[in-house]
């Protein structure tokens, strides 16, 4: 089996996180700060030095502006949410996934927000200056990926962040596909909320994720509950970030990302990030020649991560992951990647494309591999 | 002897010595579910609910189409017009037959997850399905629940019945151990049927559901019975040596049931805004896709090279497209109602 999904999550995970979650659950899984024996301090401890690591692996201001969240999906939710309010203006891109796209599409639909789509170029970039031909004065949020799941085009984020903090608007970033990828500086890039999954290039397992708020961001509690402290208070207390977090949080797949994030440190993202782009330029090169295998997005690796779609003429995309999955043993993502958007602006709504996206563990036979088995079924 | 009036419309069939005035209130105070009312199963509730079975509990996935007519004897051209589903349009004629029994029409897919909830309270099971996924859920129901059941199939000129009383016979999968994979054996939409080797089998299926339900076990038939119409032949096959298969038969002996447990059977996804569900055998199979193409050929347009299937037909007024791979998965276009797709993957891939 070849794994070139790690889009989707990455797999399989770094050995050390396997072995961390064993250990912790076998020897210190409490229910952080719910109680002041022994093992909830220490599962406490576990869980604010994650926060601590978090917040420094993105240039945070500190441990407590880190909050836990289900996946990415659910950090952007507790970031839009949690910020817009009626009458607000959101300004978003044709690049968004629908963890983006929907909530806000719902929250315009509902006559709270209004919404300004802006469409990337045809390499798959937005530009900045587009972002700000449509604020308006009552333009509250900019939300960007940071980079596209369908084409693997990074997004000019810093200069995003600097005309929005020029004019005082909130910026949200998804960065669901750059995290433990590409270096993200959330004060240098003036990013105020960054929603991040744990389970992709912080190879952590499936139900992690979080979201970085920067200080000064007003943000109310998405949902609520149970905090560890300060039970007695009949509403959700202020002290942040736990306010956002009601419900005992994913401990255990805390330790696993975190034990991800020793190994993407360990391993430096640049060379995570390069090895995957080169297989994705090595796939690029192989199909060069295929009139039949159309990449799209821009081929600038400059300014990529290793993700890399095509559509194949032979068949529709999910026809073509079907026989790469049973003749060939190959994963890969067909469809529309839950991204509708950017799907209609490359022409790929009906049929969809490949997507392939390649991780830290994949190698140059498995792209081999891939590559023979496209020039096999497009007949070459 | 005077007979009450409630009793006068089964006179004919109380004088059957095996069943007497004993034997009708039984078959009158009994419950049974009916999983499937399309061939068989319509001729199974007709009879049934004739005989006066108390409560009819009728369970079936699909909407009435021009195809069935040919044999599904409770159906008519109004019932395709009005698109009814089948189970809601059996039970409006079940009521005019006999407004006496209890008719419930259930119009749902029969799964792992709802099995138990549809069979509750029923004194007897019958099979009116076209599906041995469903088959072996069913029997893993009968023996886990101690429930009788009567087991028929058709397809071509060619049927067969068996009757499983749990604890006396051999279970469904002490005679046949695995089901057959998609594409190994035809299905009415590939192969064809004809409608008397329909009316025979559910005859004799619902001729074993009233001696149980009358209380005449005895009577019961122990064998695997199988006839063919066309060819003349009919053979009873001795199986009573295989009960419990010598104490191997996960069902039966080791009470393990693994299809209720999930360990088989189909899998659906939706795909991601396509309008296309993925249907996806567990386990794995493999598919002879050039045998499959031939059993196709007569229902729509097919291709099939070493790597996948594709098949394109209508069905029901709507246009579907199938991909089918080796490993017997199958994406089929036009749909995005996984109960649907599952019943298009069972009338044409197989069960």
């Amino acid at each position: 089996m070849i794994y070139l999904d790690n889009a989707a999550t990455s797999f399989p995970k770094p050995e050390g996180v396997y072995r961390a979650m064993d250990a912790f659950a076998r020897n210190s899984l409490a229910n952080p700060g719910r109680a002041g024996h022994r093992l909830a301090v220490a599962a406490k401890d576990t869980l604010e030095d994650a926060r601590f690591r978090l917040s420094r692996f993105v240039g945070g201001v500190g441990a407590d502006r880190v909050a836990f969240a289900l996946n990415g999906t659910d950090a952007l939710n507790m970031a839009m949410k949690g910020t817009l309010q009626p009458g607000d203006h959101v300004v978003t891109t044709d690049l968004e996934h629908n963890s983006v796209s929907r909530p806000l599409v719902k929250l315009a639909d509902d006559g709270i927000i209004t919404l300004t789509r802006v469409p990337s170029d045809s390499g798959g970039t937005v530009d900045p200056d587009a972002i700000r031909a449509a604020l308006t004065a009552k333009t509250r949020l900019v939300a960007v990926t940071h980079a596209s799941n369908v084409l693997g085009t990074v997004q000019p984020v810093a200069e995003i962040g600097k005309l929005c903090r020029e004019k005082g608007i909130l910026f949200l970033v998804d960065a669901a596909q750059t995290i433990g990828v590409l270096p993200i500086d959330v004060q240098a890039m003036h990013i105020d909320l960054l929603a991040f999954p744990g389970h992709k290039g912080l190879f952590g397992p499936t139900g992690t994720g979080g979201l970085y708020v920067a200080p000064g961001v007003p943000i109310r509690a998405w949902r609520e509950g149970g905090t560890g402290g300060d039970s007695k208070s009949p509403m959700q207390p202020a002290g942040f970030p736990e306010f956002l977090e009601g419900g005992t949080p994913n401990l255990l797949g805390i330790v696993g990302m975190i034990a991800g994030l020793d190994y993407v440190e360990e391993k430096g993202i640049e060379a995570i990030h390069r090895h995957e782009v080169e297989l994705c330029e090595r796939l690029r090169a192989a199909v060069a020649d295929n009139p039949l295998i159309v990449p799209v997005g821009h081929a600038d690796p400059a300014r990529r991560v290793g993700t890399f779609s095509f559509r194949c003429e032979v068949m529709d995309s999910e026809a073509l992951a079907g026989v790469l999955d049973t003749s060939f043993g190959i994963c890969v993502r067909a469809g529309n990647h839950c991204s509708p958007y950017i799907h209609q602006a490359v022409g790929s709504y009906d049929d969809g494309l490949t997507r392939v996206s390649p991780g830290p563990f994949s190698t140059i036979e498995h792209i081999d591999t891939l590559a023979n088995a496209l020039t096999e079924i497009t007949g070459g | 002897m005077t007979t009450p009036a409630s009793l006068e419309r089964y006179s004919r069939q109380m004088r059957v010595p095996g069943i007497g005035k004993a034997g009708q209130e039984r078959i009158m105070a009994s419950r049974v579910t009916l999983c499937g009312v399309g061939a068989l199963g319509t001729v199974l509730a007709n009879t049934l609910v004739r005989a006066g079975v108390g409560f009819v509990r009728v369970v079936d996935r699909d909407f009435v189409e021009p195809s069935n007519l040919q044999r599904q004897v409770l159906f008519d051209e109004s019932d395709v017009t009005g698109n009814l589903p089948k189970a809601e349009a059996a039970a409006v004629k079940l009521r005019q037959i006999n407004s006496t029994v209890e008719v419930e029409p259930v119009v749902a897919d029969i799964n792992r997850t709802n099995i138990e909830g549809l069979c509750d309270g029923a004194d007897l099971i019958l099979d009116g399905t076209d599906n041995f996924e469903v088959r072996y859920l069913i029997n893993d129901v009968s023996i886990k629940h101690n429930k009788p059941w009567v087991y028929g199939g058709a397809v071509g000129t060619e049927g067969m019945s068996m009757t499983i009383l749990p604890g006396e016979t051999p279970c469904l999968q002490c005679v046949f151990e695995k089901s057959p994979g998609p594409g190994e054996v035809g299905t009415c939409e590939t192969a064809g049927v004809l409608a008397p080797i329909v009316s025979v089998i559910a005859s004799f299926q619902a001729a074993e559901a009233l001696k149980i339900l009358a209380g005449k076990k005895e009577a019961v038939n122990r064998e695997l019975f199988c006839i063919n119409l066309w060819d003349n032949t009919t053979r009873w096959v001795k199986i009573a040596k295989l009960a419990g298969r010598k104490g191997h038969c996960p069902c039966c002996a080791k009470r393990s049931f693994e299809w209720l447990d999930g360990e088989h059977g189909t899998q659906t996804t939706s795909l991601c805004g396509r309008n296309a569900v993925q249907v996806t055998p567990r386990g794995g199979t493999k598919l002879d896709l050039n045998e499959l193409k031939k059993q196709l050929e007569a229902s729509g347009s097919v291709t099939a090279n070493k790597f996948l299937l594709k098949f394109t037909t209508t069905d029901a007024g709507n246009g579907y497209e199938f991909t089918v791979f080796p490993d017997g998965r199958a994406i089929i276009k036009g749909t995005d109602d996984t109960d649907r797709a599952r019943t298009l993957y069972a009338k044409y891939v197989g069960h």
